[in-house]
């Protein structure tokens, strides 16, 4: 082994003792990253198990139930449950007490039907009252049927033909596979996986650069006759190795979060195995030794810990902002996605959990970035170094 | 063995930007050139093998920045700059090798033992990590801190902090020390400690080594250096013994010489320059 070589390695080796030696800092970063996965999986399996559960109860709110004998009979053939709906449901709705919308009969309802003269049914809901705004469409379906019946005996009594009723048939069909369903529930995940990388890398980058220099430790470490850039690549490797273990504990942790999901449709939908997790570090890897490098960078030109913590709200702010393009979809995928560090990463992670295969330019783009944005930060940081001891 | 000849070094400082509407100023009126600060204009001297010498100045005096030039983290305008007949500027790395430097910043890393933070140095000097480790308790027996090698240094005090700082400069046993106010912040024991391995390792069962010492304190001079220079102004004013700098300035007390020779209106004392010996 080269003389070079030993000097990373001996700068990487106290680094890395002197990072896992942070116990209070590494711990709160670990059971964040690593329960996280579990933690919003349970808490997205929660509420799609409340709207399934809703939906199974088969229940009908209707106020004013008395005035509408026949809408009761049809409701109940449907084997729905008639119920008559809470006094004061108007205020319960906006307060989000009450979760079901509520059909609103008026009291010559059974008359004016009998006259043919379309009495006005309405559905109270309250679009800000998500579950009860979930129910809306189930009710409205259920009401034209309803009036769907009441045409075909009135029309089948005078002898005309139902089929006119329905000139034109219609079917749907959902091109999305379950995968692609999911991910429009899952779809934050790759964001949290990043985040967590982030937050791994973040005090390790700090400590070895601003840290340093606040201690006042840069200064006697350069009068050792390292070179500069072996100090400065063992520093990164300590740190890159600190984040890419939140990356693999991170990736990891969505494989017993699938467990405990609640919803069944989601654990059919959300497809997450060791080959899921494996593209996941295929990605997060490169990204997680980029972004220590560039936190590195950015702290170097701070004399403290505190104010290389302000300025690296910079690329928080990035991290967390840039995948938003992503969520947003604004103007669908396109090419130039790949080329953006965290937009990029969280492209891919999106295909892998909608089962999509993953191209070689899709992969080698993003990583041809990584190593590039890793490299300019290192001879940055190892350009800084001096000066940065000086001062 | 230290030669430095002819060393001078000038920063160029920003020049302040001003406050309130007067920041704008710039957008109406030319630049303000930056403040050149020359820190060292002329420092000379030799610091031979087996001899302390002194570093003598006031504050401000460019002892700091000389210094940070031998260990070639500011690099000269002008210089001779020879560790043992190595120059400093072409080669750095080697120059480091030889030497061992307690520099002004003196910070440890806390989550790490004394015997941690030193083996570390060692390590990055290419020791093996034995051997390394060895040297750390032989060099903890001499500064009588061998209670602490296992401690983190996190709550250590003023003293001991020093004394891990000085033996993770002296780990790979360097030919050359140079310490950078050494005795900041130390009690009266930790100075004599200090002033007796100095002395030792002066000696040639100590090594015969070569040490160069800053300060700004009369008593650590007369007690300790064989040879003063005094810095004033980034300029060597004067060389030699104590008694040799008694006699020049006709006092029977240093600090009263030492005032005379760096406080000295700049023409009064220009003759006074001499090589060391």
């Amino acid at each position: 082994m080269s003389r070079r070589a030993a000097a990373v390695l001996v700068v990487l080796r106290k680094e890395l003792t002197d990072a896992l030696r942070d116990r209070r800092t590494l711990l709160t970063v670990l059971f964040s990253s690593v329960l996280m996965g579990p933690l919003v999986l349970v808490a997205i399996s929660g509420l799609i198990a409340s709207l399934e559960s809703r939906a199974e109860q088969r229940e009908v709110y209707v106020a004013g139930l008395a005035n509408a004998p026949t809408l009761r009979n049809f409701l109940e053939r449907q084997t729905y449950t008639v119920k008559e709906a809470p006094p004061g449901y108007e205020a319960e709705l906006r307060k989000s007490r009450f979760s079901d919308p509520v059909v609103v009969v008026p009291a010559d309802f059974e008359a004016m039907l009998a006259r043919g003269e379309a009495p006005v049914v309405e559905i109270v809901s309250d679009s800000a009252n998500q579950s009860s705004e979930a129910s809306t469409g189930r009710i409205e379906r259920l009401l034209g049927g309803f009036g769907r019946e009441r045409a075909v005996l009135n029309i089948a009594l005078r002898g005309v033909a139902v089929q006119l009723l329905e000139p034109i048939q219609i079917e749907s069909h959902d091109l999305a596979s379950t995968q692609t369903r999911a991910t429009r529930i899952t779809g934050m995940l790759p964001y949290f996986v990043m985040m967590a990388v982030l937050y791994g890398a973040l005090t390790a980058a700090l400590d070895t650069t601003a840290g340093e220099r606040e201690r006042g430790s840069l200064e006697p470490l350069l009068m050792n006759p390292t070179e500069r850039w072996a100090i400065v690549a063992g520093k990164w490797g300590a740190v890159a190795c600190v984040s890419m273990l939140i990356a693999v504990l991170s990736s990891f942790s969505f494989l017993p979060g699938q467990w405990v999901l609640r919803s069944d449709t989601l654990a059919a939908m959300f497809q997450y195995g060791l080959r899921e997790a494996l593209l996941f570090l295929v990605v997060l890897l490169p990204f997680a030794a980029a972004l220590s490098a560039l936190l590195m960078a950015m702290a170097i030109r701070c004399k403290t810990f505190k104010e290389a913590q302000a300025n690296s709200t910079i690329v928080l702010l990035a991290v967390s902002l840039l995948p938003l393009v992503n969520v947003f979809n604004l103007g669908g995928e396109a090419p130039w996605h790949l080329w953006v560090p965290a937009l990029a990463q969280n492209t891919l992670m999106t295909k892998v959990l909608k089962g999509e295969a993953l191209g070689w330019a899709e992969m080698l783009i993003p990583l041809f970035v990584c190593v590039l944005l890793a490299a300019v930060s290192v001879w940055f940081v190892a350009r800084m170094l001096r000066h940065a001891a000086l001062k | 063995m230290i030669e430095i000849s002819g060393l001078a070094k000038s920063f160029a400082v920003a020049a302040s930007r001003p406050r309130g509407l007067g920041r704008f100023a710039h957008l109406t009126r030319k630049r303000v050139a930056p403040t050149v600060v020359h820190a060292v204009r002329d420092v000379s001297f030799t610091a031979p093998g087996g001899h302390i010498t002194g570093l003598l100045g006031p504050n401000g005096a460019g002892k700091t920045t000389t210094l940070r030039m031998l260990a070639a983290l500011i690099t000269p305008d002008a210089e001779r700059l020879l560790v043992d007949g190595i120059d400093v500027v072409a080669r750095p790395r080697e120059v480091l090798a030889k030497m061992g430097v307690l520099s002004d910043s003196r910070g440890l890393y806390a989550r790490l033992t004394a015997r941690e933070n030193i083996v570390y140095y060692g390590a990055l000097q290419g020791m093996e990590r034995e051997a390394a480790d060895a040297r750390a308790q032989d060099l903890a027996r001499m500064f009588d801190m061998t209670a602490l090698l296992d401690r983190r240094t996190d709550g250590f005090s003023q003293g001991e902090r020093m004394k891990t700082a000085l033996v993770r400069a002296l780990v790979h046993d360097p030919a050359n020390i140079i310490l950078d106010e050494p005795t900041n912040g130390l009690d009266v024991l930790a100075t004599r400690a200090l002033r007796d391995s100095l002395r030792w390792l002066r000696t040639p069962a100590g090594g015969s080594k070569c040490i160069v010492f800053s300060t700004h304190i009369m008593q650590e001079v007369e007690r300790l250096c064989d040879s003063v220079v005094v810095v004033a102004d980034g300029r060597t004013v004067a060389s030699g013994t104590v008694p040799e700098l008694l006699e020049r300035t006709g006092e029977s007390d240093f600090e009263e010489a030492f005032v005379k020779l760096a406080f000295a209106p700049a023409g009064d004392r220009a003759g006074d320059v001499r090589e060391a010996p």
